[in-house]
């Protein structure tokens, strides 16, 4: 399946330069509909508002993490199947059988590069 | 002072063998009470010498964790060199974050700019030429870590020095309620943080995750 281009991507980051840095790379990759917010909650919000069709996240925030926000993403019938990457430092293993376990589509581990984001929303799309 | 203790018993015995059968007078109550003051006034004369060496062991021992307390800085830590390497490590997030902005605002005005324009190559010298500036954060933010790395050790020396003196054993639990939270949520969040082999993981997660 081909990665549609156009759909709404929310990038969720408390780090305004790595949401500029992602911005940017999903911008070379042809996506222009990018949206952004700084923690779970104000994710949340968003998500609650717009029909996304990607979410690529941060672990560590606060006052909500990206894995808090993972969980009520799942848990929410209207969200349940809006596809989430993780983009994270978190690189322990219990981190990622954790994201896994609560439903996560990818994970790329802090730092990465643009082939490696392109491969994994790829995968997503593929699934 | 079993010595005394003993002294004492052989005394009543001794004035009761004396006596034998015979009743009790007011009299020799009160000489038994004459030979049990006696006898406690020489017990209660070695708890003194006793307790008084105890004491002076404490007040010595007092005397030498206030040096060591006194040889941790405690005041110069927490005034200065504490909050000096707290200030150079705002300075390291400050100068990354700037550089990353300058590289990324160059990178972008090259991106977005028409390489068809005369003025193209020129402009494109230009921001090459400012991330090359920007990159020279790296120098300054070496020797901030060395700055920050220089007050652990100091810490780490005075604190080994004083846990050397007073041979004290780690206690248990948190310093505060704030820590204790911290900690909590750290742990049923998973915020482990960057490891030091991260980098390397991707291909390891990548196989956990296709499991």
């Amino acid at each position: 399946m081909a990665v549609d281009l156009s759909m709404p991507i929310l990038v969720v980051d408390d780090y305004n330069t790595m949401i500029r840095i992602i911005r940017n790379l999903l911008k070379q990759l042809g996506f222009e509909d990018i949206d952004d917010a700084n923690d779970g909650s104000a994710a949340l919000n968003k998500l609650r508002g717009k029909r996304y069709g990607l979410v690529i996240s941060d672990w560590n925030m606060e006052p909500m993490t990206g894995y808090e926000l993972l969980k009520e993403v799942r848990g929410d019938p209207g969200l349940s199947k809006t596809p989430f990457i993780m983009v994270t430092a978190e690189s322990k293993t219990e981190n990622v059988i954790a994201a896994k376990k609560a439903g996560v589509n990818n994970y790329i581990v802090k730092p990465f590069n643009a082939q490696t984001l392109k491969t994994k929303i790829e995968a997503v799309f593929a699934e | 002072m079993a010595v005394a203790i003993q002294q004492h018993h052989d005394r009543i015995a001794a004035y009761l063998k004396k006596k034998p059968g015979a009743d009790v007078s007011l009299a020799d109550v009160v000489a038994l009470a004459e030979i049990t003051a006696q006898s406690l006034q020489s017990v209660f004369e070695t708890m003194d010498a006793a307790v008084h060496r105890e004491l002076r062991e404490i007040a010595d021992y007092i005397q030498a964790m206030k040096a060591e307390i006194a040889g941790l800085h405690f005041n110069e830590l927490k005034h200065t060199r504490i909050p000096a390497a707290g200030q150079e490590l705002d300075a390291i997030v400050k100068a990354t974050e700037a550089a990353s902005n300058t590289i990324m605002e160059c990178a972008e005005a090259v991106l977005a700019a028409d390489a068809r324009d005369p003025a193209f190559k020129a402009m494109v010298d230009e921001k090459m030429l400012i991330m090359f500036e920007a990159c020279s954060f790296q120098d300054i933010t070496g020797q901030r870590v060395a700055k920050v790395i220089e007050t652990l050790k100091h810490i780490e020396a005075r604190v080994a020095r004083f846990n050397d003196a007073l041979r004290v054993r780690d206690a248990g639990g948190f310093v505060s309620e704030a820590e204790r939270a911290s900690a909590e949520r750290k742990e049923r969040l998973l915020l482990n943080g960057p490891q030091l082999d991260g980098n390397d993981r991707q291909d390891e997660i990548d196989r956990l995750l296709a499991k």
